[in-house]
């Protein structure tokens, strides 16, 4: 047997171990994605056999379409509500769960387990409740705002969807806190304490900069999955009351599916992928900054 | 040594059982009408056992997805399936890709001028399935307490009087099903039916409307509807939270008797039948569009063909597509077929030749208005998306969230911003 020195047998070891998955990938993920985005240049309507390039006017129409920038700001505030109310649910369920409590593993495994119901089936059940369990609790305790469906009101369906969000993802996220403040070395803490700093001292000047990863990866994470949401979307809500919470995801399926306008429909998904890509690698970068070296 | 014996034994199965496929045609029926799956299914099993050399699939459309992005993927893959069921939009879009039925035996034998909508420069692609009608379906035992006659409602002041009536004797007057494609393509559809009178009206009118010269606040058919449900929303009996409404909640109000009045169409009829006491109490009443008693609004509930079959031409072999024609055949002319059709699926055919019918009220007081000719022509609206777009904006009308200034206005704004 002969042994290749150097570069090739690097790239040989490579082949081996890496290879099966970067083909599947680039198959099933970058040739598509690739694709897609020529067919933004064309005026393709999903079933034609004969491509005619029309350069940017796809670009043009989601440009001027007013319901596509309308979905986009909603998801806008939709993320950033879902990624503040999750990471801060999900660390403080992460601090009171790693203090040493009696059961603690039970609760963790209860608070993640949301996380496991898939998003249609989660939507469902959602549904189920607010629009048939709370009323019935409203009329009881005489709760006017509990009284009607959430879902029948634009504002009150959007905090549905806010609600459900949070309860999904929280337990996933506090997961990655928990082994983050588990990572705490105690002997700084113990350090802290003899010198005299009490638990809110602690928890600013020692925990949460040694924390900084964990966040980073927690609200990477939430940014990506709130501005991508279609499944609980269409569960949930359906979009409803009257288009009203159609978020961009939603609306970038309709003007394919729906309207039946391929090329404008890629053109949206197109920039949804640059507005998500820009703001996490934004994120992730003045995240790394911050990090704490010990 | 091992290997090689293995590897025998696998080619000759391999090679045995390509020889038993070669005998069998194999073809597949996408079904989009999700309430037929079962039915339709042991139709297939029965067209299998008299057609040895066929296997016949019926594959459904998961809830939620639109069939038109299922039939583009499995077109892209390769994949069509020989029969595809599909809707008047479906057969024009697709049109390049059916073979033409214009030789079929069925064609003499059907009903009304359905190649109006299915002929595309000379070839007939559609073979019509389901008869469907809508209108206000009544509960005739609470009519009947409530001192009402439903054969004498013919004008808007006609169903308010009506309703007046139910309310005092007890029951609500009427639950509004507030979902876009019943509002958005249905309810809205009897305006554009009256105002376009027939196919080629119907694009005359949506031409005018893509270049803004309608004024739907001077279209009576538009204002007498929409005054009618005016009406109706002052009545709903859900009219607290009208849009937290289901598709599923109507049946369970207007079955046993909770309202007397329900506009649906007669596809609903297994859901109502579940909660009716009385399994024949049930029939269609026209929803009124004026106070002129003889306005043909007022005497006639649309009634169409709402899904048609066509056979794929480019992605399946002459075998399969002969064997598609036979199963079409079959649906019209064996017992088995015709008995699968009407009594299992419950569909209303649209061919002379079958005698038998659907035994729901329902589909009986459709049969009436037809054996009258007193139905209006079924409106299938050349936009995609025109059920979900103007459907939103009913429901916003539902809610007063907007007045009938604006909802007249984000219908012409739509039309407007069609391609």
């Amino acid at each position: 047997m002969q042994y290749r020195h150097g570069a090739g047998r690097k790239i040989g070891t490579f082949m081996m171990f890496a290879g099966p998955a970067t083909l599947v990938f680039a198959v099933v993920m970058v040739l598509p994605f690739l694709y897609g985005i020529l067919l933004t240049f064309t005026d393709w309507d999903g079933k034609a056999v004969q491509l005619s390039f029309v350069g940017l006017a796809n670009y043009a129409t989601v440009f001027g379409d007013a319901a596509f920038w309308s979905s986009m700001l909603l998801t806008l505030r939709f993320a950033a509500f879902t990624v503040v109310l999750t990471n801060v649910v999900a660390f403080l369920l992460a601090f009171a769960l790693s203090s040493g409590l009696k059961g603690s593993s039970f609760f963790r495994a209860g608070f993640f387990t949301p996380n496991l119901i898939g998003g249609i089936v989660l939507g469902f059940v959602w549904q189920f409740v607010f629009s048939r369990v709370l009323p019935v609790l409203g009329k009881l305790i005489g709760s006017g705002a509990l009284s009607t469906s959430w879902l029948g009101d634009p504002g009150r369906a959007f905090w549905a969807m806010v609600i459900v969000t949070v309860w999904q993802y929280s337990g996933y996220m506090m997961v990655i806190y928990i082994a983050g403040l588990t990572s705490v070395p105690p002997e700084l803490l113990e350090a802290a304490s003899i010198e005299g700093a009490g638990g809110w001292a602690k928890l600013r000047r020692i925990i949460l900069p040694l924390l900084v990863p964990s966040i980073i990866i927690c609200v990477f994470l939430t940014i990506q999955r709130s501005f991508m949401v279609y499944d609980l979307n269409l569960a949930l809500t359906g979009g409803g009351p009257y288009k009203s919470t159609v978020l961009v995801s939603m609306n970038v399926y309709q003007t394919a599916f729906l309207s039946q306008q391929y090329g404008p429909g890629q053109a949206q998904a197109f920039f949804l992928f640059l507005i998500v890509a820009a703001v996490s690698i934004a994120q992730v970068y003045f995240g790394k900054k911050r990090e704490v070296e010990l | 040594m091992r290997a090689s014996r293995v590897l025998t034994l696998v080619v000759s199965l391999v090679l045995a059982s390509g020889a038993a496929f070669a005998d069998k045609v194999s073809i597949t029926l996408l079904n989009t009408k999700g309430e037929i799956q079962a039915p339709l299914e042991s139709a297939a099993a029965a067209f299998n056992a008299e057609n040895p050399g066929i296997t016949l699939e019926i594959q459904p459309v998961q809830v939620g997805q639109s069939p038109f992005q299922v039939i583009s993927s499995l077109y892209a893959a390769g994949n069509a399936p020989a029969l595809y069921m599909g809707d008047a939009n479906d057969m024009m879009q697709f049109s390049d890709k059916f073979a033409n039925l214009k030789g079929e035996k069925w064609i003499k034998d059907s009903t009304d001028n359905f190649e109006q909508v299915t002929t595309i420069s000379g070839a007939v692609i559609g073979f019509p399935l389901t008869v469907e009608g809508y209108g206000m379906i009544y509960n005739k035992a609470v009519l009947a307490k409530a001192g009402v006659d439903p054969a004498k409602i013919h004008a808007t002041k006609d169903l308010e009087a009506a309703f007046k009536k139910v309310e005092a004797s007890g029951a609500g007057a009427l639950v509004i099903a507030p979902m876009d494609w019943s509002l958005g393509s249905h309810f809205i559809g009897i305006s554009y039916s009256l105002a376009a009178k027939n196919q080629t009206g119907l694009m005359k009118l949506v031409d005018d409307l893509k270049a803004g010269k309608v004024e739907l606040s001077k279209q009576k058919p538009f204002v007498g509807l929409l005054d009618t449900f005016d009406v109706m929303k002052q009545h709903n009996v859900r009219k607290a939270d009208a849009l937290a409404v289901t598709y599923d909640d109507c049946p369970a109000l207007i079955g046993p008797g909770k309202v007397g009045f329900y506009f649906q169409g007669n596809w609903t009829w297994p859901q109502v039948s579940g909660f009716a006491t009385d399994q024949d109490g049930f029939g269609f009443i026209p929803v009124p569009v004026s106070n002129v008693s003889s306005d043909k609004g007022n005497n006639g509930i649309p009634v169409g063909i709402t899904k048609y079959i066509a056979i794929d031409k480019t992605q399946n072999s002459a075998a399969q597509q002969a064997a598609a024609k036979k199963f079409l055949e079959w649906l019209v002319y064996s017992k088995s077929g015709q008995s699968a059709l009407v009594n299992d699926c419950n569909i209303i055919p649209a061919f002379k030749n079958i005698t038998l019918q659907p035994k729901d009220p329902l589909a009986k007081s459709i049969r009436q208005y037809m054996s009258k000719d007193a139905t209006l022509f079924w409106v299938n609206m050349p936009a995609p998306d025109h059920w979900s777009k103007v459907g939103a904006s009913m429901q916003k009308y539902l809610v007063d969230k907007i007045d009938r200034a604006g909802l007249y206005k984000e219908i012409q704004d739509y039309w407007k911003a069609l391609k």
